[in-house]
């Protein structure tokens, strides 16, 4: 029992698992963008203005069908019959009739956009400042007829970025401002039917106690005109497309977890860190497989959302892990190796910034748990408070960046020094590096080639989705969608293919000249935990703890060692 | 303006009949006024009937999308609001006279004409997606109908843009207009072409906005929408065009009439530009042609622009008189309204053409 399952595949075989694989690869591709639909659609709702003259917020005010309320349509109609700001209501149902909302929708996120237009006498003051009082209410029964339910009833401060690109002039007078649209809410549910949102902008501070004006508020907002939301949600047809993908690369990917870890029990042993890595990597992404989504089909979940990222961010965090262990195990001449205590600092910086990462998206998408209208970005101390969260992993991504590069090139020099020694080697130590070498090669190939597929798949959806196409619809493939599930099932395929290729492998190593097979195995051993070189015997084999932490004699001298001993 | 809207309510009623011969493509822009018909929504597809200056065929669509009828008839309004607003300091400042709204002024190809043809196509393109984007229509992007991805329905694939509604059903509804007309095939291929380049102006200058909301709200999912701008921003963008619009000819081409810029050495124009047939009359007097000359109309004397007293009263002159006006200044704003506002005073000096 020698190597792993790729160094004794047979030609063959390796290429039928590669095109298998490969097969797997191109179905997850065309699953998503020939039948899943684009990964999610936003719909915009201009607002109703509604009439509220005795300012209660106990009402619900809803824009169209037999209990619509009163309503103007323009705010010059509203300032001709005297009604003033603070009586206005912007009130959007969601959907648009005749749909309703469904589960499959998982989220539901909010932009806020203004339609401000410039006049001489109601000006834009400077950094102006929106308030506003929302109240989002849904309602299950059809057609929304029966009475709305209270969800949240918040009161909340934005910033408004505007930009006016004419001459302020009585000629301009009417041209609109260019705002930049705001983020409103983020819903982790699409639990219910129906969905109604009131906004006031309201004009006076009260004290609570005292019924006293503190402050006027939305003074420098200019002359609103019209107040739209965006609602965007994911689309029925790619979470159902979605899940079953996840549903169908779970049970693959356990099934090949487990054969991986029998092949290791079976051996006579312990599990080295590699093999421990490759099986936590296996575990990682069987969680994020895991379909717990089909749960929110039946029970409100708002929670998923948090739940979603942490398994990812762990899956991420996992297999940045698992390339510095990989590359750090195949160098050949580092004394010290098989303990994550090695790895500290590139493994340290990977697990800060994922950390930060973390923390971040535990309070963002926590307080959205209890309150959706709530962003880090929206305060200043916030906004500061999350730059330090982003810069401090992207610094911790950019050191993990320079140390994996730097061992990638350990690895590389070593393996072209190695190369010119290998004529000179015996038959056993040369087919062991040549083992190694040749794993390592198809090793580092592979993750090349998905980690730029990656690079070049989001880069292409990007442009895709922020380039400007009319008549979009009319084309059936979409690309956004084939790039998730396309990626997502290539991750699973690079898991696949290691738990397979890497696994210990059965077979014998091809007979040595010698015919000594024990020695094949010794050989193989010590790549994995590092044997001193003195003691290259069956004993030490099995005793690898005692052995590993002897001081490094080099490579050249376990050679020589080992022509001594033969 | 309040003389002229009155005429209108008279005389569209008598207009209703004969005006499916004349040559103007713009007749249907009289249900902009159908409350004064007494017609304040379209609920029935009787109601479809009494509207103004519509042809037969557009009488058919408005009986088979009732819903978007009001929407059209905003988009009307919209588009002769904003014709005056961009017009107003020119000879021709886009007043509405009689049943065709804007007189015979439009019954040649001139450039006017291909303004108007293609801000009222616009218009109604603006108003049906408005109305779709504030619930008050139900058909609009999901409707299956009407182009888009939608044939999967709204919970697999969501729906297409609204524009692609307002845009579509504009086509079908101002475009039917010339496909019933008398007029020569030359005219019409000139309103044809500037009711679309209207509506492109509108998709042209669709906003595409973006939002992320990826893991930790990374971009690694974005999505993306395209926002209407205002009216007002077409109606500008429109007068640029109206500014620079190619006067052309039709010549047949293969098997087709095409129509190609008179002057050869001109850039040809593409399919957002204004095109015309004939170059404009000057609009200083009132004519047979449906000009109402610039007699008695407000000029600015210091200016040497079109609205200037020199070309706005055709160097005949103009008088100048003192008037009091009363307006409203020092207001208080609250966003949306005005709390409270003084009157003032004001005298002003005021010039009008001989």
């Amino acid at each position: 029992m020698a190597g792993v399952v790729i160094e004794n595949l047979s030609t063959k075989k390796l290429m039928g698992i590669v095109v298998l694989l490969l097969l797997i690869q191109i179905a997850c591709f065309l699953v998503g963008g020939l039948i899943a639909p684009s990964p999610t659609s936003a719909h915009t709702h201009l607002a109703t203005k509604c009439i509220d003259p005795a300012i209660s917020l106990q009402k619900a005010f809803v824009p169209h069908g037999p209990n619509a309320c009163s309503k103007v349509s323009t705010f010059a109609e509203a300032t001709e019959k005297n009604i003033e700001a603070d009586w206005i209501v912007f009130s959007i149902m969601m959907p648009h009739r005749p749909n309703r909302m469904d589960r499959s929708f998982q989220y539901m996120l909010g932009v806020l956009s203004l339609d401000i237009v410039y006049k001489e006498d109601n000006e834009m003051g400077d950094e102006p400042e929106l308030t506003i009082l929302v109240e989002m209410m849904y309602n299950n029964d059809d057609n929304a007829q029966g009475e709305w339910k209270k969800m949240y009833s918040i009161n909340e401060t934005r910033k408004l970025n505007c930009e006016f690109f004419h001459q302020k002039s009585p000629e301009a007078e009417g041209y609109s401002y260019d705002c930049e649209p705001i983020p409103l809410f983020e819903l982790g549910t699409v639990h219910h039917k129906y969905y109604l949102l009131n906004i006031r902008l309201p004009v006076w501070e009260v004290d609570p106690d005292t019924q006293e004006v503190v402050r006027e508020l939305n003074t420098n907002l200019g002359a609103v005109q019209e107040l739209s939301v965006v609602e965007i949600h994911q689309n029925g047809g790619f979470t159902l497309v979605w899940l079953t993908l996840k549903t169908a690369l779970f049970p693959l990917v356990i099934l090949a977890m487990i054969w991986f870890w029998k092949r290791i029990v079976q051996l006579a042993r312990p599990p080295v860190l590699l093999e421990r890595t490759i099986l936590a990597l296996a575990i990682t992404i069987s969680i994020l497989n895991l379909p717990l989504e089909w749960l929110t089909f039946f029970h409100d979940m708002p929670y998923m959302l948090l739940l979603s990222d942490i398994r990812q961010g762990a899956c991420y965090a996992m297999l940045f892990s698992f390339w510095i262990i990989f590359v750090g195990e195949h160098m050949m001449d580092q004394q010290e190796r098989n303990r994550l205590r090695v790895y500290w600092r590139q493994v340290g910086s990977m697990t800060l910034g994922c950390m930060c990462l973390f923390v971040f998206d535990v309070v963002e998408r926590g307080v959205q748990l209890t309150n959706p209208f709530y962003s880090l970005w929206n305060t200043e101390t916030g906004r500061r408070l999350a730059m330090i969260f982003v810069v401090l992993a992207g610094i911790c991504a950019f050191l993990y960046t320079i140390f994996l590069i730097f061992m990638v090139y350990g690895v590389f020099k070593n393996i072209s020094m190695k190369r010119a020694a290998l004529p000179h080697m015996v038959a056993a130590r040369r087919l062991h590096y040549e083992g190694l070498i040749y794993r390592f090669r198809f090793f580092m190939i592979f993750t090349l080639i998905c980690a730029v597929m990656t690079a070049i798949f989001f880069i292409f959806s990007q442009i895709n989705e922020g380039n400007w196409k009319w008549g979009e619809d009319k084309h059936n493939i979409q690309y956004s969608s084939a790039f998730f599930t396309g990626v997502y099932g290539m991750w699973n395929v690079y898991v696949l293919a290691v738990l397979m290729l890497y696994a210990p492998s059965h077979k014998n190593k091809p007979t040595l000249q010698n015919g000594d097979t024990s020695e094949g195995s010794q050989v193989e051993f010590e790549m994995s935990t590092n044997v001193s070189s003195t003691a290259p015997s069956t004993s030490a084999a099995l005793n690898p703890s005692g052995a590993a932490s002897q001081a490094g004699t080099s490579e050249v001298y376990q050679l020589l060692g080992k022509v001594a001993n033969d | 303006m309040q003389t002229t809207l009155m005429h209108v309510i008279l005389t569209s009623l008598f207009f209703l009949h004969t005006c499916v011969i004349c040559g103007s493509a713009s007749k249907w822009l009289a249900i902009f006024n159908m409350q004064a018909l007494g017609i304040s929504t379209i609920k029935s597809p009787d109601n479809c009937e009494e509207l103004p200056g519509l042809v037969n065929k557009q009488i058919q669509i408005c009986k088979r999308n009732l819903e978007v009828m009001d929407s059209v008839s905003l988009g009307a309004n919209l588009a002769i609001m904003e014709c005056q607003t961009q017009f107003q300091n020119r000879r021709w400042n886009c007043s509405t006279v009689d049943g065709s709204v804007f007189g015979q002024v439009l019954d040649n190809g001139t450039r006017e004409a291909a303004f108007v043809n293609a801000i009222s196509a616009a218009g109604v393109a603006h108003a049906v997606t408005r109305g779709c984007s504030s619930g008050e229509l139900e058909k609009c992007g999901c409707d299956r109908t009407v182009g888009g991805n939608s044939a999967d329905g709204f919970v697999w694939a969501g729906c297409s843009d609204n524009v692609a509604y307002g845009v579509q059903f504009s086509q079908t509804f101002v475009d039917a207009m010339e496909r019933k007309t008398r007029a020569t095939l030359e005219r019409r291929l000139m309103n044809l072409h500037n009711n679309e380049a209207g509506r492109r102006t509108i998709e042209d200058n669709m906003r595409m906005e973006c939002k992320c909301h990826g893991v930790s709200g990374s971009c690694e999912m974005k999505t993306c929408w395209k926002s209407m701008p205002t009216f007002g921003d077409i109606g500008q963008v429109l007068k640029e065009k109206f500014d620079g619009a190619t006067e052309v000819q039709s010549l047949k081409i293969g098997s087709r009439q095409q129509l190609v810029p008179r002057n050869a050495d001109f850039k040809p124009h593409t399919s957002s530009d204004l095109v015309y047939l004939v170059p404009s009359p000057d609009f200083c007097e009132e004519d047979l042609k449906g000009s109402l000359g610039t007699h008695g109309r407000r000029c600015n004397k210091t200016s040497k622009a079109i609205d200037g007293c020199e070309l706005m009263c055709c160097g005949r002159g103009f008088n100048t008189h003192i008037e009091e006006v009363i307006e409203r200044c020092s207001c208080k704003f609250h966003w949306c309204c005005y709390v409270k506002c003084r009157n003032c005073h004001r005298t002003v000096e005021v010039h009008t053409c001989k």
